[in-house]
């Protein structure tokens, strides 16, 4: 038992680094109609990025929100160079979707002769262990699920009574009808690309902390959870991807307790394929996970 | 006419009694020759590949720079796996189709060995593989070459350690911890046999997915097991998994031994990095075949590594990588063996690897390109002994040497802290049961 609410505590970490990069992910689609695969890429050049900032003495903190700026303006200035100019000449979905995944081959293999293939490490004291009955964390991993509850209380914030949200939500809806209503959808793509872009940053950041240790390929790796949380949740629904970011962050870890460790990734993604079978819209989502918005 | 024909008959004669004690083959021909590395340089096993292109770099200097073979220029191609067999085959098959000049292949991790070692062996190209799997130690495959020992003796020197090593009293609760790959698993089993069966208890046996970005469940599991030593290799997962133990056992971390593949400036930078210098170098033990780093071969070997870093930046850091070593001997072996048969056909030079290799009765030992070459043209048979030390070919084409006991120094450098007598090793490999 004891084992099993360790693992309860360890889920709340990895969900809350998955609920960060999910939520990012599944609103860059959900509103642009873009699965982005070099998602994951962003996020890890965003890590490297606070790593060499750490190294020359930052504070990981301050790297974080260095990591989120990076992560805003590369994600923005990806879809107005490479994205959008391919979405104008009509290209298809399965199209973009190929288009992604060249830009991530092309970012990881361009950060090999830049950063190379030796893991790094933050300089980073993670600082005693807090227990509260059988579930010990350290502070910074108190600190990530903290910063996760919040980023995810702004996101409904910003979804629910902003009028950038509220454009958002339009735009997702039916972007024509959005653009004849007044709603400059331009703009409101661009600001989704820096938002999600910034959850990204973050989250690249907050994944290479809660690792320990990262290397490029980490990158990819990190990109399939991502994908199972959103598609689990509901492609395009960012609420979604938080109930699939906690399914997928506490079955992980409690289903390495229950049976063998080696098995946590498959049976999360077992859940995932369940879950498709029996509702292919995903938990939230009122129509097929991948039918375009609007 | 006739005399005539007496004439050319007569001279071909001549000129076949001159020929007694050189090379028959067909020619060793022209044109560039190339060494394939197909290792992963990609994905979760990328510190693999940069260290096996380590090893053909200085290989080809060491070559070109002596007339190359037969005049003929060496040079390296890179062919990536990803560390993953389904990946591996459409690379192994590009560089077969794609590479003219392929004289050898190094690299073929247990990544990938399974799956490119037969596309390997029936394009007959000579290769020198990096995989400890049991499945190749009598293999059938003819241009297989193995330089290293199979995983197993790697599992039974951790086990070497644990119990006889300096510094410590006899380890009795072991934590195995390794990837859930079959390459890494094959560890597991011997260690388990050797180790029960003198004495010690494996308090648990966790195999981790090496791609997960964490793993505290698992590093909870172990600690609750009460180990007093773990056994791991853990590429690319190492310094997290290590890091969390010091950080869930309240900062202490527990006595760890990792196989050979520990010894690598990869794992030493990822793991220092995460559990910092200070306790890497208090609880870190290692085990390495038997490198003097030192002599003729090497030392031609290290000038020729550190001018590498024109064209690979980090090929010096390769300087004590066993793998390294092996298979820079490799290529030089196959060259040599080029050389000796006079032939660029691998049906006719590979068998000749094994000759250079183990050495005849009255062969001259030799330990760079150069002084085989001069020894070859003077019709001498060789030996060749090189940067990673004297090779002994069985009949499977698999060669070993003894393990040392090693840790690092605070610079990354091996340092050799012990040594398994004869003795221990018998009773180790007796009660692992090969």
């Amino acid at each position: 038992m004891d084992l099993f609410v360790a693992a309860l505590g360890f889920g709340l970490v990895s969900m809350s680094v998955i609920a960060i990069a999910a939520v990012g992910f599944t609103m860059q689609f959900g509103i642009t109609n873009m699965i982005n695969l070099a998602y994951g890429e962003v996020m890890i050049s965003s890590a490297y990025l606070a790593y060499y900032l750490n190294r020359a003495g930052i504070s990981i903190w301050v790297g974080m929100v260095a990591g989120a700026l990076f992560g805003a303006v590369f994600s923005f200035l990806l879809n107005r160079i490479v994205y959008a100019p391919f979405l104008r000449k009509g290209t298809s979905y399965l199209g973009m979707v190929i288009v992604s995944l060249a830009v991530s081959l092309m970012i990881a293999n361009l950060l090999i002769p830049i950063v190379g293939y030796y893991p790094r490490s933050y300089q980073e004291d993670p600082g005693g262990l807090i227990r509260l009955g059988g579930i010990a964390l350290t502070r910074d991993q108190v600190i990530v699920i903290g910063v996760a509850v919040v980023l995810m209380l702004a996101i409904h914030a910003l979804l629910t009574y902003t009028r950038l949200g509220k454009a958002m939500r339009a735009t997702a809806a039916n972007p024509t009808l959005a653009r004849n209503c007044g709603i400059p959808t331009q703009r409101v793509i661009d600001a989704v690309w820096l938002i999600t872009g910034a959850l990204c940053g973050l989250a690249g950041v907050v994944a290479a902390l809660n690792s320990d240790s990262f290397a490029i390929a980490n990158g990819a790796a990190f990109l399939i959870t991502i994908l199972a949380a959103a598609v689990l949740g509901g492609a395009g629904q960012p609420y979604g991807a938080m109930i699939g970011a906690v399914l997928i962050g506490l079955i992980t870890e409690l289903s390495a307790a229950a049976w063998s460790p080696q098995y946590k990734e498959v049976v999360a993604f077992g859940i995932l394929v369940l879950v498709m079978v029996l509702r292919p819209q995903g938990l939230l989502a009122k129509r097929g996970a991948l039918a375009a918005a609007g | 006419m006739p005399s005539r024909f007496v004439f050319a008959v007569g001279a071909i004669l001549t000129l076949a009694a001159c020929g007694g004690t050189t090379p028959s083959g067909n020619g060793l021909g022209t044109g560039a020759l190339t060494v394939g590395v197909i290792a992963p340089f990609t994905g979760a096993d990328a510190g693999l590949g940069p260290a096996y292109y380590a090893a053909c770099l200085p290989a080809a200097l060491s070559i070109n720079n002596n007339g190359g073979v037969g005049g003929r220029q060496v040079s390296c191609s890179k062919f990536d796996t990803r560390g993953e067999p389904a990946d591996a085959v459409p690379a192994a098959n590009q560089m077969i189709a794609s590479t003219s000049g392929l004289m050898a292949v190094v690299g073929c991790t247990s990544d990938e060995a399974s799956t490119v070692v037969p596309i390997i062996d029936r394009a007959k190209i000579p290769m020198f593989c990096m995989t400890g799997q049991s499945e190749f130690n009598k293999t059938t495959a003819k241009y297989f070459h193995r330089l290293v020992p199979a995983d197993v003796y790697d599992a039974y020197a951790m086990v070497g350690s644990a119990i006889y090593g300096p510094g410590h009293s006899p380890y009795k609760r072991a934590a195995l911890v390794f990837g859930n790959d079959i390459g890494s698993q094959a560890f597991v089993q011997p260690a388990t046999n050797a180790f029960t069966k003198l004495g010690g208890t494996i308090a648990i046996n966790l195999p981790i997915s090496l791609t997960a970005s964490s793993y505290r469940t698992e590093v909870k599991q172990m600690l609750d097991s009460h180990p007093d030593v773990i056994f791991t290799e853990a590429l690319g997962a190492a310094g997290t998994f290590l890091k969390e133990v010091k950080t869930q056992n309240g900062g202490q971390m527990i006595p760890f031994l990792g196989t050979s593949a520990t010894i690598d400036p990869v794992w030493f930078q990822q793991v220092r990095d995460a559990i910092g210098i200070s306790d890497f170098l208090k609880y870190y033990g290692g085990v390495d075949l038997g490198y003097t780093f030192s002599g003729a071969a090497y030392t031609e070997f290290l000038a020729n590594l550190n001018a590498s870093a024109s064209q690979f930046a980090d090929a010096p850091k390769y300087k004590q990588r066993g793998s390294t070593l092996h298979l820079y001997d490799g290529i030089i072996m196959t060259a040599l063996a080029m050389v000796a048969t006079n032939s660029s056909d691998p049906s006719v030079y590979n068998p000749k690897i094994i000759d250079i290799a183990n050495g005849s009765t009255g062969a001259t030992v030799v330990n760079t390109y150069k002084d085989g070459v001069a020894a070859i043209k003077a019709g001498k048979s060789i030996r060749f002994e090189g940067a990673g030390g004297q090779n002994n070919f069985n009949q499977w084409n698999n060669s070993q040497s003894g393990y040392i006991l090693v840790t690092y120094d605070k610079d990354g450098n091996e340092v050799q802290v012990g040594q398994l007598t004869p003795a221990q090793t018998a009773t180790i490999i007796a009660a692992g049961g090969s």
